[in-house]
């Protein structure tokens, strides 16, 4: 059986999330997109816990949840949640997020206790805990020995394990004796796994991908996935898929280009500032318009840790496939600017409707069925991602990366503006 | 061993100022004839040449050349206790590696604070041929970047035989200011030939506010998308010149 899963997204008790992001509403849309398993998020809310044990029912095959009001429903949910921990190492402060996912909500509420002596967790969907990375991992895993942590987008600047502001450069310096119980890294938009193939010493982990997503639209939940193939869905089998990175049961993860992730290139946002690791490097990190330190980007982070050329494959490796949401294709193609308008939600809607799901649209769909409902243009715009013949202007410092589907026709109006490049001093020299 | 004497501390201070804009860790080579220093900023995109002889000072001990490099915002610090017309003092301790600054006024305070290690790195200038010479007044250039920074944060600054202007373009607003030959602020033009390149105003600005309290008149050299030269013209035959790397538009 195929399960295309998210592990890590958001309930509505986390800040900057829609207030609108309910069980219900999470479940429809996922459908919509062609996952069949999400993770819950922001299990440690008392309100958001709440609402799973009314919303949700257990299912006794798979020890998965359902939505209890949809017990047929294709979608299953896995109890998880993210959470933040600030501590000190080597005598500099660092902020860490991670992702756990556990069985049940009763082992959920017993991950709960134990947290809530670090931390508030009414003030946060995801809250900071004042306690350090081995420290969680060893009060989660003697809850259950089938909880799972793992570090969260793990390359993002801020709040990462190998992030540029507060990130270790190795997984054993963060999680020290309970590195034994991390199986696992999430890439985050900003990397893919070529990028963290680069470092030898991840060849151990299994990656993963999943959105964080704070809304339920198709354009940001599930834009990053798993995808198994397991006997049958369940907790034990997704969980021993990722622990093993067993090939034939965990079959590829979905990607966006890391070009698209925020965080992908150094720059300043303010200053309009987006440069590639060799520019930033050029100029010393200091931002050429207001002589600040860059926010430095992802490819930079990774290619100071990186002990291998571009390119390299591990053995071991699982797939990835580059793929964009739908309606952000629609939305380029169209030379609109943004992926919730009726026109694109139109063009949409038809293609779900008539292929069954989204990432069968993006993955499967033959192209001559994607013309004759969404005809030629968008047709094309699809097949290229899928076939990765597409560029991505790269994200910088919190802005989205900007796809360019068809780059003969340059028809995007930020695209064609032009770079303004400061030189440095050596280029004269 | 080194030492030197300013009788007017705001000359002093005012270097300072200007060379910490682009440096914090500043090596000074010191010989018997003066005072020099050319170094970049950790960007690589402006770069400030320095030189100060001997006759600029009081008073100037230097028995052989050396290197001493300063945290120059700290020692700034210090200077900016000196009131006007306050003598200061610097003197190099080589054994202990300190730097001793003694100002001397209506009473005497004395502070020291260490050397840092010197760079090795020598720094040469930008090798640029020039096709436009403007010669302005600080103020006149102060007020024109002040003009263009209101609306952008780079501005284009471009040259003929008839005028020099400074045109700046924001997302909302854009700026032009001319300055015609001849007139109070632009003291003389030549051009090779019609030149044009774009900088940034955050460099720009500091650089000339800087300069400014150093100088009346600044010399503006620069040629199509090359580094602009700026040379402020000291009294006592000193040497304060600064370089910016441009910006470009790539298509």
């Amino acid at each position: 059986m195929r399960v295309i899963a998210d592990l890590h997204i958001h309930g509505r008790y986390s800040r900057a999330t829609s207030q609108s992001m309910c069980i219900e509403e999470i479940a429809r849309f996922a459908k919509i997109k062609g996952l069949n398993l999400v993770g819950t998020g922001d299990f440690t809310h008392p309100k958001w816990l709440k609402e799973l044990q009314e919303t949700l029912t257990q299912d006794a095959d798979s020890g998965l949840y359902r939505v209890a009001s949809d017990p047929e429903s294709s979608v299953y949910f896995m109890i998880t949640t993210e959470v933040n921990t600030i501590f000190t190492f080597e005598g500099e402060v660092k902020k860490i997020h991670h992702v756990i996912l556990t069985p049940s909500i009763e082992t959920a509420i017993q991950i709960n206790e134990r947290l809530a002596k670090y931390g508030d967790l009414t003030a946060d969907g995801r809250p900071t805990l004042d306690m350090s990375a081995p420290q969680l991992v060893e009060e989660v895993m003697e809850v259950s020995s089938e909880n799972m942590v793992f570090p969260a987008h793990a390359w993002t600047p801020w709040f990462s394990i190998f992030g540029a502001f507060s990130g270790f450069d190795n997984v054993e310096d963060c999680y020290q004796d309970m590195t034994k119980h991390i199986h696992a890294l999430e890439t985050g938009l900003s990397s893919d796994p070529p990028m963290n193939w680069r470092l030898s010493k991840l060849d151990k982990f299994t990656l993963v991908s999943n959105s964080d997503s704070h809304s339920y639209w198709p354009w940001r939940m599930g834009r990053e996935a798993n995808v198994f193939e397991l006997k049958k869905i369940s907790y034990k089998e997704v969980l021993d898929a990722i622990r093993t990175k067993d090939k034939t049961q965990f079959k590829f993860t979905i990607e966006t280009d890391p070009a698209y992730g925020k965080y992908h290139w150094t720059g300043h946002r303010n200053c309009h500032v987006s440069l590639s690791p060799k520019e930033a490097i050029k100029l010393g990190n200091i931002c050429p318009v207001c002589r600040k330190k860059l926010t430095k980007g992802v490819e930079q982070r990774v290619e100071e840790l990186a002990d291998r050329p571009e390119g390299f494959v591990p053995e071991n490796a699982i797939g990835y496939m580059h793929l964009l949401p739908l309606s952000e294709i629609i939305a380029t193609a169209l030379g609109v600017d943004s992926p919730s308008t009726q026109q694109v939600w139109n063009i949409y809607n038809r293609l779900v409707e008539k292929f069954g799901d989204e990432y069968t649209v993006l993955i499967d769909a033959p192209k001559q069925a994607l013309n004759e409902v969404a005809g030629q243009r968008i047709a094309e715009a699809i097949i290229r991602v899928r076939e990765g013949k597409i560029k991505v202007k790269p994200g910088y410092d919190g802005v989205y990366g900007q796809p360019i589907i068809f780059e003969e026709e340059n028809i995007d109006t930020k695209l064609s503006k032009g770079k303004v490049q400061q030189l440095n001093l050596t280029d004269f020299m | 061993m080194f030492r030197l004497k300013v009788a007017d501390a705001k000359l002093l201070r005012d270097m300072a100022s200007a060379i910490s804009i682009l440096i914090d860790e500043a090596t000074f080579q010191i010989t018997p004839e003066g005072l020099k220093l050319r170094a970049m900023d950790p960007s690589r995109v402006a770069m400030v040449d320095f030189e100060w002889p001997k006759t600029v000072f009081e008073e100037f001990v230097c028995t052989e050349p050396t290197k001493m490099c300063i945290n120059i915002s700290e020692l700034l610090k210090l200077l900016k206790r000196a009131g006007k017309d306050e003598i200061i003092e610097l003197a190099l301790d080589e054994k202990t590696g300190r730097l001793q600054v003694k100002i001397t006024g209506k009473y005497a305070r004395t502070f020291t604070m260490p050397t840092l290690e010197a760079s090795e790195e020598e720094v040469p200038t930008p090798k640029i041929t020039f096709n436009v010479r403007a010669k302005a007044t600080t103020d006149g250039l102060r007020q024109a970047i002040e003009d263009a920074e209101l609306v952008s944060d780079h501005v284009r600054i471009e040259a003929d035989n008839e005028k020099l202007v400074f045109q700046a373009t924001g997302d909302l607003m854009g700026a032009t200011i001319e300055l015609k030959k001849g007139s109070d602020a632009l003291l003389d033009l030549e051009a090779k030939e019609p030149s044009k390149a774009t900088f940034s105003l955050s460099y720009l600005t500091e650089i000339i506010k800087a300069a400014s309290a150093t100088s009346d008149i600044a010399t503006l050299e620069f040629s199509t998308d090359m580094p602009i030269k700026l040379d402020f013209q000291q009294a006592r035959e000193g040497k304060l010149v600064f370089y910016l790397a441009p910006r470009i538009e790539t298509a």
